[in-house]
């Protein structure tokens, strides 16, 4: 898993109006970008409750993207202001703790910024390639981590 | 007894008699030395029951919540910044309670006592100023009680009560600046050091959830930790789990720790909680200038926000 | 819920009237008319003659003053048409004819051919990889390539292709035809001819919008001989993130960074020359935006904008421009300038404009932008004689007198810059008035041209064992030829609860959507997994596949394999069929915990609140009751008129006067608008279509309960008493402009021996207490100048100020009034004038002094009388009001809408609204379009039977809810209160499903449906 070939298994959270609109604006536009990224789509970067980051490390993800509409241009009016007091607190407690800067980052991304959105993943890739697999966190299960999933693979 | 003893038992007995309050919590001697335990007064005769000393360091903020009686409640300054905290979060009614505030001399660290006169040695104990009388089965020292205060209090910024109906004791002399220095000073550690003190620390740790029970502001009815659709985290004792415990835990007190120190005081296997407490108290308020605990209007820095706030570095290519 | 019934019969009118309203123009002042007839009951035909809808504002990179995002404000609006069953969305067609008057027209349409079937095109884009033509793209101002065949934008709806049928290989010269077996729905069709039809509707609402004035017209600009010049729009173009660029900013020339960027205002805009006197509005705002994103993109880089005045009228427009000009490296040169030339080696452009009055300079810049008007279009003429409307010498709708969004021909309504020009919220605020216009007169026959769906019955699923299925699309090749489909599928079928899977040629399809309805019924699927494009814009397409199959919509799931897995891994097949595999993993595993959601009907009770008896809570009120609606209307002050009863006529001629008093009249003796004067609101609460109010009457102070579906705010402004400034207040020679324009219709005389008069501007506006625009000032000492003249022709007037922001089509009397003789001296703002009272030779007079900026003198005047253009400010009775009502107040005390360029007259609480000044300082026929658009929002709510709540909201688990109340204070809605045992209780009708309180509850106690922490976690579990 170590070896060259490893690959970095990222969890993004985007929001619906502006991030993931952004990302679904990169595809329309064939922009290429790294493969590693799964997206789950939340309504608003304030849906977003730092249990869902942990439990994503936890899981062994190996980096965590949080993106949301730039801020004064909510959706929800205020949600990523709520949103952004979480994360700045959260980020820095768990860098705090030791967990390697970068393994979760946080970006702001709009429905327009197709562009923006795959230069932030390609970011997020290699900052967390660089890393490596993360070890730190992750609940090591008896099958192993998530790279052999309880869900039959091919 | 101690001046403040009698001053804490005359309030008690006026709030009793005029019917003020059905009930007031104190401390009383526990059965052990240097172990004062919280008590209920309902009466007068039990009014003397109370006593004031160097350990009463039980966060008693956290008996009032859900109580339907009127309460006087006996309360140092984190005792009372914990109840500003339950106020604001309607956990307390301000009009259900008398806070007696008690201008706070810091309390003593047992540990340290004993470290000194070794475990058990001592059979009983009296203050008298910031004399600390310790007597032995056939001895008696005195000691100075300021050298054995809990490093909590030797910081404590705010020892008289943020809030209160009537103050006993003098305030003393100007409480120090929290620098937070031992944060700074963590931090400056490296990464890989910072993880490995809190991967021990937290490998200590039995899930026997004391630091939850004690802490006055843990009330919700169902902790993340307990839940089960979904359960957020695992019950066993895996590394993993317990960092994700702690974490979270230390996360959904921010802005809301008043640093009483109840979970420290209660862990049984003296896991060092208070360091995730700890940064958080100064994020808070070096990100946004809170201090928990102090204003009954000022709102929980992650219940709201301000459109200048600080965010987390920005992936931003 | 309660529900009252308030809606009153009124006679039937003898003719048949047709439920029915067409939008011509379908930019977003059309799509914002569309959306409100149609909520409103009726059907709606949005028609326009481009390819997809969304206008001018679609090519926009942000909006001022707020720098939102365009698209991502305007592409959910998009969706909205697309999905409402009640809107028609007819583009590539022109009108041709109107037949018929006003409640029943028959509308002759001319249709081009797309040489695609749109019914069959999935907007997949295969085609355009295959089309070996290269043309200009359009949506990019020709700044880059499309193909001949193609989608007009990424965004686009309808996503239906379009052939270029001037430069298609096959239908210029018969040859290529490779799109046609390249499109695998056989979409495309070269035999399509041009259409014509005919609809038959009530109302129309003109929404042709504007061109951008052609520099090409005029060499003096150099745009046709210089490559680095480039238009407004276009520089749009280049900085947008979805512009040719990506959104790095390159200059024409050799696509290097532009370190110095000139922006030359007024071009095709107050310029004889040009044909075009008029002032375009926006180019001010909007060149000042170019300069603030200029700099976002590039801090270093220097800009200069050369400007006559800067027309920094508009709400936040003011804090926006200072914003600009404090900028380290940006310059506001008050100057014209001309192009010299370009450098031969360096491609850069020389600019020559005089300084300082006498200093003339020449100056070199990587970029120039050429802020070009807004004109009409050519077609506004022809439109115009089609539909036998008057348009003016500009080319814009006339309209009548305080009645901005009518035309000369009864039931065909206008907004937006077919009227004149006008910024964003203007254009929605018009829109939204037409549609209220086309509301009024075809009320009747509300609801008779709508179709509701009826979907079967739900089946109720609990207690299942998930059975899902699975449906995986090819998207023709974008997905398949990338992704390993059939193996995906293979794969899927073992995940657990998956009882089904198939692959789909396209998902979307009618013949596909028709096998996922029966394929559910016959597998007896209750979870449905789609994995496709994007939920953005598919999903409504799957959720009713669902409901015709007697599924709740609500357990279905996306994936998307196709924008963030396909498209975006072109070059690796195996991971990105490794991506699908995990995606649909994850779909399945939230799939199989979703739960049914449902939607709760009540009742609205159909009256409203008015609040303020000025113009523009009077014609709100009449507006409604138009309809059938019983009005409250409270007055805080003893009669109704506002502000307006002191204004005798407008700068356009308009009898003010006799307008209030009739509207004071009709509003006096309507028997369905109750007025109560000196009356305020005590008590609020409610929520949108069930109101209670308590209000205070008389000057007993009586309570008067009050039952009503929305609220409108319509508490206006005042005029400032500025005491302290100029002598104001201190000698009665110096009056505010109101009080002038008493002192000119109740004694007129007196000015006979008047022989100097100095009107003095901004006095309390755009300083540093009060940092806005005042909006109406300089217009109306303009008026006031020319009544004075008129007056006396032979008196001196002097207009001392700092811009003239005669915005739009008041810059002709501005004009008129210079012509006139009226003088115009600039001051700076850190220069004011000084007034002083004198006495010299018996004569007693009032001696300003001020510096004339051109020349640096200093000039005295001395006048008989000093009129000083006061601020218009909110009234303190906003602040109580705003608690009251629990909606924000802007920094200067004016109420703040929802959002600043598509909601101008909503607030962000449902069912409650504003219009007139209480929104910020406006014209009377501003007001008058506020008001009848904010009557088309509250229509939007009352013309409902019942209106619908929850879904997709946040829940509470009571036993878990501690009442810490996190969850009230994070709300963006006030949507959480607290039960009186303490515990959160969410308001179904408030509540909008962000989550931000699920987030924030510790105890789990809320959780949203649809993203519950339940689901989240699962898909995590599956990562």
């Amino acid at each position: 898993m170590e070896s060259d070939t490893w690959e970095p298994k990222i969890v993004a959270f985007l929001c619906n109006w502006c991030s993931y609109a952004g990302a679904d604006l990169a595809g329309t536009s064939r922009i290429q970008y790294p493969s590693n990224m799964r997206v789950v789509r939340v309504p608003c970067s304030g849906r977003i409750d730092p249990l869902f980051i942990l439990a994503s490390l936890q899981k062994g993800a190996d980096g965590v993207l949080v993106s949301g509409c730039h801020p004064g241009e909510c959706h929800y009016l205020t949600g990523n202001y709520s949103a952004r007091r979480k994360f700045a607190v959260l980020k820095s407690l768990l860098e705090y703790t030791g967990l390697e800067e970068g393994r979760v980052q946080f970006s702001w991304v709009s429905a327009s910024e197709g562009a923006r959105f795959a230069k932030v993943v390609e970011q997020v890739t290699a900052r967390i390639k660089a890393l490596g697999p993360s070890k730190k966190l992750v609940k090591e299960t008896p099958g192993g981590s998530i790279h052999v999933a309880a869900h039959p693979r091919d | 007894m101690s001046q403040l003893t009698r001053e804490i038992r005359e309030a008690a007995r006026k709030l009793l008699r005029a019917g003020q309050v059905q009930v007031v919590i104190g401390f009383e001697r526990g059965s052990l030395p240097m172990r004062s335990r919280p008590c209920f007064v309902r009466c007068e005769e039990d009014v003397d029951r109370l006593v004031w000393d160097g350990f009463c360091e039980t966060d008693v903020a956290r008996y009032l919540p859900k109580r339907k009686e009127k309460a006087a409640i006996v309360a140092k300054g984190c005792d009372s910044r914990a109840l500003v905290e339950l106020i604001k979060e309607n956990q307390v009614v301000r009009d259900q309670v008398v806070i007696i505030g008690v201008a706070c001399k810091g309390m003593i660290d047992g540990s340290r006592i004993e470290a000194k006169m070794g475990r058990g040695s001592i059979v009983e104990d009296d203050e008298t100023g910031e004399k600390l009388i310790l007597k032995g089965a056939d001895s008696e020292e005195v000691l100075d009680r300021r050298e054995f205060l809990h490093v909590r209090c030797k910081a404590c910024t705010h020892p008289v009560p943020a809030l209160y109906d009537l103050l006993v004791g003098q305030p003393g002399a100007e409480a120090p600046k929290d620098g937070f220095s031992d944060v700074e000073e963590f931090g400056a550690l490296d990464q890989e050091a910072r993880w490995v003190y809190l991967r021990d620390e937290m490998s200590k740790c039995i899930r026997c959830y004391a630091c939850r029970n004690a802490c006055p502001l843990c009330y919700c009815p169902e902790c993340f930790v307990d839940g089960s659709q979904p359960q957020w985290v695992g019950k066993s004792t895996n590394l993993a789990d317990t960092m994700v415990f702690h974490l979270i835990r230390a996360f959904h007190l921010a802005g809301r720790c008043v640093g009483c120190g109840a979970c420290e005081h209660a862990c049984p296997v003296g896991v060092d909680i208070r360091k995730l407490n700890r940064k958080l108290q100064k994020d808070m308020k070096d990100l946004f200038s809170h201090e928990a605990g102090l204003s009954l209007e000022e709102v929980c820095p992650l219940a709201t926000f301000r459109a200048d706030d600080p965010g987390p570095p920005m992936v931003d290519p | 819920m309660p529900h009252e019934d308030n809606i009153i019969q009124l006679p039937v009118p003898a003719r048949k009237r047709i439920g029915a309203v067409m939008v011509v123009g379908a930019g977003v002042g059309g799509i914002q008319a569309a959306l409100d007839a149609a909520a409103s009951g009726f059907k709606v035909y949005l028609v326009d003659k481009r390819p997809a809808i969304g206008g001018k504002m679609s090519q926009l990179d942000k909006t001022f003053p707020t720098n939102d995002c365009s698209m991502c404000i305007l592409s959910p609006k998009f969706i909205e048409c697309a999905t409402n069953p009640n809107i028609t969305i007819i583009t590539n067609t022109k009108v041709e004819g109107v037949e018929g008057e006003a409640g029943d027209f028959d509308v002759h349409l001319f249709e081009e051919p797309r040489y695609v079937a749109e019914e069959k095109c999935t907007g997949c884009g295969t085609c355009s990889e295959y089309c070996p033509v290269f043309v200009p793209d359009v949506y990019n101002e020709g700044l880059s390539k499309t193909k001949c065949i193609h989608v007009h934008f990424p965004q686009a709806v309808p996503a239906k292709s379009i052939v270029d049928a001037t430069r298609c290989l096959f239908l210029t010269r018969k040859e290529c035809q490779i799109c046609v077996p390249a499109c695998k729905n056989k979409a495309i069709d070269f035999h399509q001819q041009p259409k014509a039809t005919t609809l038959k509707v009530g109302s129309l609402i003109l929404a042709p919008g504007y061109e951008p004035f052609d520099p090409l017209t005029q060499s003096q600009y150099g745009y046709d001989r210089f490559s680095n010049i480039v238009t407004s729009l276009e520089f749009e173009r280049l900085i947008s993130a979805s512009g040719p660029n990506g959104g790095e900013l390159y200059r024409p020339s050799d696509g290097k960074v532009p370190h110095k960027i000139a922006w030359i205002q007024c071009v095709g805009s107050r310029d004889e020359s040009s044909g075009c006197t008029y002032c375009s509005a926006v180019c001010c705002m909007y060149a000042t935006k170019q300069v603030i994103l200029s700099k976002e993109h590039h801090p270093e880089m220097e800009a200069v904008v050369l400007h006559n005045d800067i027309r920094a009228y508009g709400k936040g427009f003011e804090r926006f421009y200072e914003r600009a000009k404090n900028m380290a490296g940006v310059r506001y040169v008050w100057a014209k300038a001309a192009i010299v030339g370009e450098r031969a080696e360096t491609k850069n452009v020389v600019l020559r404009y005089r300084t300082n009055g006498t200093e003339v300079r020449d100056e070199e810049f990587d970029l120039v932008v050429l802020s070009v008007g807004l004109h009409a279009p050519e077609g506004n003429r022809d439109l115009a004689g089609k539909l036998a409307i008057q348009v003016n010498q500009h080319g814009f709708c006339e309209s009548p007198a305080f009645s901005p969004m009518e035309t000369s021909r009864a039931g065909v309504f206008n907004c937006g810059v077919f009227h004149a020009p006008m910024d964003i919220p203007d254009a929605v605020t018009m829109a939204s008035g037409a549609a209220s216009l086309a509301s009024q007169l075809l009320w009747e026959e509300r609801g008779t041209m709508v179709e509701e769906k009826v979907f079967p019955e739900e089946r109720d699923v609990t207690g299942e064992a998930p059975r899902v299925g699975l449906f995986v699309c090819d998207c023709g090749t974008n997905i398949a030829k990338v992704v390993d489909v059939p193996r995906t599928v293979e794969y899927a079928k073992g995940l657990p609860g998956v009882v089904y899977a198939a692959e789909e040629t396209f998902a979307c399809s009618v013949d596909s959507v028709g096998h996922i309805i029966k394929t559910i019924e016959k597998e007896g699927l209750n979870r449905v997994v789609v994995a496709a494009c994007t939920p953005r814009t598919h999903e409504p397409v799957f959720q009713n596949a669902l409901r015709e199959a007697g599924l709740n919509p609500y357990l279905f799931e996306f994936a998307n394999i196709r924008e963030q897995c396909s498209l975006v891994h072109m070059a690796d097949k195996a991971r990105a069929t490794q991506k699908a595999k995990d995606l649909l993993r994850m779909a399945v595993a939230r799939a199989t915990l979703l739960s049914p959601l449902y939607r709760v009907s009540y009742g609205v009770t159909r009256s409203a609140l008015i609040i303020g008896g000025g113009i523009a809570g009077m014609k709100a009120a009449l507006s409604l009751a138009d309809q059938g609606i019983i009005v409250h209307l409270i007055e805080k002050g003893n009669g109704l008129g506002g502000l307006a009863v002191k204004i005798p006529v407008t700068l356009e001629g308009g009898d003010v006067r006799r307008f209030v008093e009739g509207v004071i009249a009709e509003v006096s003796s309507n028997d369905l608008i109750e007025v109560m004067t000196n009356a305020e609101l005590a008590e609020y609460s409610g929520y949108v279509g069930n109101f209670t109010s308590v209000v205070r009457v008389g000057t007993a102070g009586t309570p008067r309960e009050i039952r009503h579906g929305v609220t409108i705010v319509a508490t206006g402004a005042e005029e400032l008493k500025p005491r302290e400034s100029y002598l104001y207040g201190v000698d009665d020679r110096v009056k505010t402009l109101l009080e002038l324009d008493e002192a000119m219709e109740k004694n007129a005389d007196r000015f006979k021996d008047c022989n100097s008069v100095v009107f003095i501007q901004c006095v309390g506006s755009r300083d540093a207490e009060r940092p806005y625009c005042s909006r109406v000032c300089c217009s109306h000492s303009v008026k006031s100048a020319l009544k004075l003249k008129e007056l006396k022709p032979e008196m001196d007037v002097y207009v001392i100020y700092r811009d003239m922001r005669t915005y739009g089509l008041k810059e002709d009397y501005y004009k008129k009034a210079s012509d006139q003789g009226v003088v115009f001296i600039r001051y700076e703002a850190d220069d004011k004038p000084e007034i002083q009272a004198v006495e010299e030779d018996g004569r007693a007079f009032l001696r300003l002094t001020a510096t004339e900026p051109i020349l640096g003198q200093r000039l005295e005047i001395d006048a008989d009388m000093v009129c000083v253009a006061a601020a218009s400010v909110p009234p303190a009775g906003n602040r109580p009001l705003s608690r009251l009502l629990k909606v924000p107040l802007n920094e200067d005390g004016f109420f703040m809408e929802a959002h600043m360029k598509l909601r101008p007259v909503d607030f962000a609480t449902d069912g409650i609204f504003m219009c007139g000044t209480a929104h910020s300082p406006k014209f009377i026929d501003e007001s008058i379009a506020q008001a009848q658009a904010a009557a088309s929002r509250a229509m939007t709510v009352l013309a409902r039977k019942e209106l619908k709540a929850g879904g997709p909201i946040s829940r509470v688990t009571p036993a878990k809810c501690s009442g810490c109340g996190v969850c009230r204070n994070v709300c963006p809605y006030q949507a959480i209160s607290a039960a009186e045992d303490g515990v959160s209780v969410v308001n179904e009708a408030l509540c909008k499903g962000c989550g931000v309180c699920a987030a924030s509850c510790r105890s789990g106690a809320l959780d949203l449906g649809g993203v519950s922490n339940n689901q989240t976690w699962s898909v995590i579990q599956a990562l």
